[in-house]
């Protein structure tokens, strides 16, 4: 039972008792003055109005009774008898009874509006107590046992303990004793949303925007139950609070990680790429300087093949990590196959020299779409691996056609590599069946060629990234088949409507 | 230009670069000087006002930008952009800013010298003609009319003004934005996937064989560049 509940019931036996007492006293004072009936008739009616003030409407409305029998046997003639014989007199004697017992009425009215507006008020306090220390005091993450025993101490418990959804033990318990707790009712309470009660423990369910963020078990709180409610609200905010307090600090932990992993490779892709432009323009430049010495040149050539293999590897290196430390963010444009084919033969004209690429698109194939960079990364990737299985003597092709397995409404283009060499490695095919972990394609294939399972792991990874599909083929007729599958870019509508 | 021979400011912050280009663009027929950063840079082009500008975009103390912006400020001087691979929001950036040209490192010797012989032509050409002329194609800018190998080539307003555009700044590339600002005059709703529409109707009308375009090529990340070399 609250508090103020406990006080009113107090009040109201003092004022029983003191009834006979004080209706004995106003008798006797009257009788000594000598006061005649008006007078005594206010006395009574003073009487009256002063114990329903301090007991209550009961009280109140007993007292009018006893003070009317008074009234009547000390002051209305016939004198010592409950007898009226003037008519007047009854008039007077039911008119009194009326007046004070309205009277007692409206002042315990009066005085219940009171006691509702300090109750109301003091619940008020107790909130905006609450609320500040929860919300204004602290800005710190990691306070909810902190704000717990806050609540705890508005709501005037003992003890208690806060328990968070998904959490068996409490966050933090408060009190000198530990609390029995009933685990069912616990469950009850997140489930229902409603406050429970159970040995003089209330169980505060802590529900925010519709969800239950745990319950606060109160171990004989004062507080009257619509505090309890509130209360239980603004700690399930306050704990909210944290939570999006402690995601607003990952968040930006996950922010300046990206930028730093962006800064980073930028200033390693330029460092590295900076020197092998120095190496490039220096070759060159030697090229034409000795012009005249076939064994010079050939060197050179060497020289300028290993550059290219270097600078390849470098960028793939960059790409993959690029593309696994998440900073990557492909930019997909409509790309026709054929550019990208001849990008690719160019970027690897000196290892092609002496070879024939053939280069297939179908007519009416439409453009992928994809990152142009990734894409042709992807592509020469491929490209360089079938360049290194295929004997020299024979052609490699790139072809591209509509892929027949795609429905007309998510339309995909194959662009395939095809070489005569020997094959997938067993490495390579092993783990073709089914897994996609890029790392074991790269170990796996390492023992046939590590450079090879390389570009092929970030031939995957890139193709990841375009929204694509990488497959490797045995070609029927010996060799392999690289075949990317990549979306096809959208039908451009016609721009003679609405063009101008 | 009042100079005999072009003279080409060189900024990159790496030494053997900046060492090697100046002696193969000596070795090519051009006056060279050098400058290892932003700052430097500016400096330099404010001294000497070379005829073009050679810029790497990450240095110390002010970056490429920096130098575009402070080279714009004075003149219409021609800059190229050197970049690498990871930086093409940077470039497409320089090239907005009013960069002309762009190499990706490592690049060859011999591209980055045709590169240069463009941008000092038109540099000397003076305004653009009222009539282009491409090998198999005639742009008359007054008649609005458009002529492939002796036939006419019926193109919207809009699909004009592209072409105009892109050939007018033949042999440079044409950012999306610079599209964008020019022929739709920046209107808000017009997307690069407008442009890119257009951009392949065009080509549908102009190529001979749109898969192997002869006149307008895609830049991945930047826009379109013109191909063809104009007929002098």
């Amino acid at each position: 039972m609250p508090a103020d509940q406990r006080a009113n019931s107090r009040r109201g036996g003092a004022a029983w008792v003191a009834l006979p007492f004080a209706a004995a006293l106003v008798t006797f004072l009257a009788r000594l003055a000598g006061a005649n009936a008006t007078t005594a008739g206010f006395a009574y009616l003073l009487l009256v109005l002063g114990l329903a003030t301090w007991g209550g409407w009961a009280v109140g409305a007993a007292a009018s009774v006893v003070a009317m029998v008074c009234f009547n046997f000390f002051f209305l003639p016939p004198f010592g008898t409950l007898t009226i014989q003037d008519p007047a007199n009854w008039a007077a004697l039911v008119t009194f009874l009326i007046a004070s017992t309205v009277a007692s009425r409206l002042v315990a009215t009066a005085r219940q509006r009171a006691e509702e507006a300090q109750s109301r008020q003091r619940e008020v306090e107790i909130l905006y107590d609450l609320c500040f220390s929860l919300f204004a005091a602290s800005q710190r993450p990691g306070v909810l046992g902190e704000a717990a025993a806050r609540t705890l101490r508005a709501i005037g418990a003992e003890s208690g303990g806060l328990y968070l959804a998904g959490e068996e033990a409490p966050v933090s318990t408060f009190g000198p004793e530990s609390l029995p707790i009933d685990p069912d009712l616990l469950q009850r309470t997140l489930e229902t949303q409603e406050i429970a009660e159970s040995r003089g423990a209330a169980f505060l369910p802590l529900h925010v925007g519709g969800k239950t963020n745990g319950v606060l078990v109160a171990q004989g709180p004062v507080a009257p139950r619509a505090v309890l409610e509130s209360a239980g609200r603004l700690l399930a905010l306050a704990i909210e609070r944290e939570r999006l307090l402690g995601e607003a600090a990952h968040l930006e932990a996950v922010r300046e990680s990206d930028t730093l992993k962006t800064s980073l490779l930028r200033a390693v892709s330029h460092d590295l790429r900076t020197p092998l432009t120095a190496m490039r323009l220096e070759i060159e430049s030697l090229q034409s300087r000795l012009a005249g010495q076939p064994e010079a040149i050939a060197s050179l050539a060497g020289l300028s093949l290993e550059q290219g293999r270097l600078s390849r590897r470098i960028d793939n290196l960059l790409s993959l990590a690029r593309l696994e430390g998440g900073v990557a963010r492909p930019h997909p444009e409509p790309v026709p196959p054929n550019s990208l084919f001849h990008a690719a033969r160019e970027s690897l004209s000196l290892i092609l020299a002496n070879r024939t690429v053939e280069i297939r698109v179908e007519p009416h194939c439409p453009d992928v779409w994809a990152d142009p960079s990734l894409a042709l990364e992807t592509l020469v990737n491929l490209l360089e691996n079938a360049a290194r299985a295929a004997p020299p003597a024979r052609p490699l092709e790139l072809a591209a056609n509509p892929d027949p397995e795609s429905p007309a409404s998510d339309r995909r283009v194959r662009l395939e590599v095809l070489d005569r060499g020997p094959g997938l490695p067993p490495g390579v095919k092993r783990m073709l069946q089914g897994t996609r972990d890029l790392r074991r394609t790269a170990d796996d294939a390492a023992g046939d060629s590590a450079a090879g399972g390389l570009g092929l792991r970030i031939a995957r990874g890139l193709a990841d990234a375009n929204g694509g599909v990488l497959t490797l083929l045995d070609r029927p007729g010996g060799g392999t088949i690289a075949r990317l599958i990549l979306p096809a870019a959208p039908e451009p509508p016609d721009p003679e409507e609405g063009a101008e | 230009m009042t100079r005999a021979t072009p003279l080409v400011l060189v900024v990159d912050d790496d030494p053997s670069i900046r060492q090697t280009l100046s002696r193969e663009l000596a070795a090519a027929g051009y006056d060279t000087i050098e400058a290892a950063d932003g700052v430097d840079g500016k400096t330099r082009f404010e001294e000497s006002r070379p005829d073009l500008v050679i810029t790497d975009l990450a240095m110390p103390r002010a970056d490429g930008l920096a130098v575009i912006t402070a080279v714009r400020r004075i003149d219409r001087t021609p800059v190229i952009v050197l970049s690498v691979r990871g930086e093409e929001e940077d470039k497409v950036r320089a090239l907005d800013r009013g960069a002309d040209d762009y190499i990706t490192k490592p690049f060859s010797l011999r591209e980055l010298l045709a590169r240069v012989r463009t941008q000092i032509r038109r540099a000397e050409a003076g305004p653009v003609a009222e009539v282009l002329r491409f090998p198999g194609l005639e742009i008359d800018r007054a008649r609005r009319t458009v002529v492939r190998d002796g036939q006419d080539v019926r193109l919207t307003p809009t699909e004009l003004a592209i072409l105009e555009l892109l050939a007018s700044h033949a042999g440079r590339p044409v950012t999306l934005r610079q599209i964008i600002a020019k022929v739709w005059k920046g209107a808000p709703a017009t997307t690069v996937d407008t442009v890119r529409v257009h951009v392949g109707s065009l080509r549908r009308k102009l190529e001979p064989d749109a898969a192997n375009p002869r006149y307008i090529g895609t830049e991945p990340w930047v826009g379109y560049r013109f191909l063809a070399e104009p007929e002098t």
